[in-house]
């Protein structure tokens, strides 16, 4: 059952959504948890992310974060850096991870909208977001492109 | 004792495939994903569409071969078909399509398909990974001291790799 039928719908649509917007979100300290939280629920145990001693003796000093733990937590910072998206679904990404994540790093999401487009689906819309993950002294930690599908209004 | 086998990119070759174990997506995974990253699905029941993705690297570490030296994961293109509810099953197939040596290590670039039971490709992309090159004396790879070096390189390469 929607619950939203019963409620004002505030989520933005595609019509609504204009190109140029910019977004940033709180930030968010990436804790030894999270990265064992993360193996665990992944079953990613490379030794970059598990093995504290042998990654002192690499050039990161200490355990990595796994990329695509950055990856899910700007998916999640996303939500708290706008007012929701009327999303039907996540389709597609372009993404590079340029720098380690380290317990402690404090990570935030800067985003920017860079294209709409038409959908094959009449009801909806493509959204483009560009998007950096910067970590606490402003460096790029991972960046890239987001292909959101957002429905119409009233459609 | 000797050090866990690894796989090198000197052992990858173009063309060479693998396909994981299943797993079925439950609950429990979406409760501690979304516990981890605050990131859910847009409606109740259905699967976060990076979940499986997360999870299909997993299943990559449960292959019956000694696993990739990756030093870094570089990029990622991805396309996501078709959504996923608790409760299905996936598995992962992969393919090297891509081999470019650098000094120190060497970029792999596979396509991979996540499939779910009823065999619809409900994602699919491309991982670019820097691995790490066999060491001249192989003897040492367990040791630090060696990871060190591939590691070194590792940040190296993924700064400023592609």
């Amino acid at each position: 059952m929607l619950f939203w039928g019963a409620m004002t719908d505030d989520r933005r649509f595609f019509d609504e959504i204009e190109v140029g917007e910019e977004y940033e979100s709180p930030g968010r300290t990436v804790t030894e948890s999270d990265i064992v939280l993360f193996a665990g629920v992944s079953g990613d145990y490379n030794i970059l992310h598990t093995d504290a001693e042998f990654m002192k003796q690499s050039i990161f000093g200490e355990r990595i974060a796994h990329g695509l733990l950055g990856l899910a937590i700007q998916s999640g910072l996303f939500t708290r850096a706008t007012r929701a998206y009327a999303t039907v679904a996540f389709v597609g990404l372009r993404w590079k991870f340029k720098a380690p994540v380290k317990i402690g790093d404090t990570i935030r999401l800067r985003a920017r909208v860079t294209a709409k487009r038409e959908s094959e689906k009449p009801e909806c819309g493509v959204v483009t977001l560009e998007r950096r993950l910067l970590n606490q002294r402003d460096e790029i930690v991972q960046e890239g492109e987001t292909d959101l599908l957002v429905e119409r209004r009233g459609v | 004792m000797n050090p866990p086998a690894k796989l090198y990119f000197d052992d990858v070759g173009i063309g060479d495939e693998h396909r994981t174990p299943a797993i079925t997506v439950t609950s429990t995974h979406l409760a501690l994903y979304g516990a981890v990253t605050s990131d859910a699905a847009v409606e109740a029941g259905m699967v976060p569409e990076l979940l499986p993705l997360c999870l299909s690297t997993g299943l990559g570490w449960r292959l019956p071969r000694p696993p990739l030296v990756v030093l870094a994961f570089m990029a990622l293109e991805w396309h996501i078909l078709k959504a996923l509810a608790v409760g299905d099953t996936i598995y992962s197939r992969a393919r090297t399509v891509g081999k470019r040596t650098l000094r120190e290590a060497g970029v792999v670039i596979e396509e991979h398909e996540i499939v779910d039971q009823r065999g619809d490709v409900v994602q699919r992309g491309r991982f670019t990974f820097l691995v790490g090159k066999r060491p001249a004396r192989d003897a040492g790879a367990g040791s630090p001291s060696v990871g060190a070096g591939t590691v070194g390189a590792a940040s190296q390469g993924g700064s400023h790799g592609s």
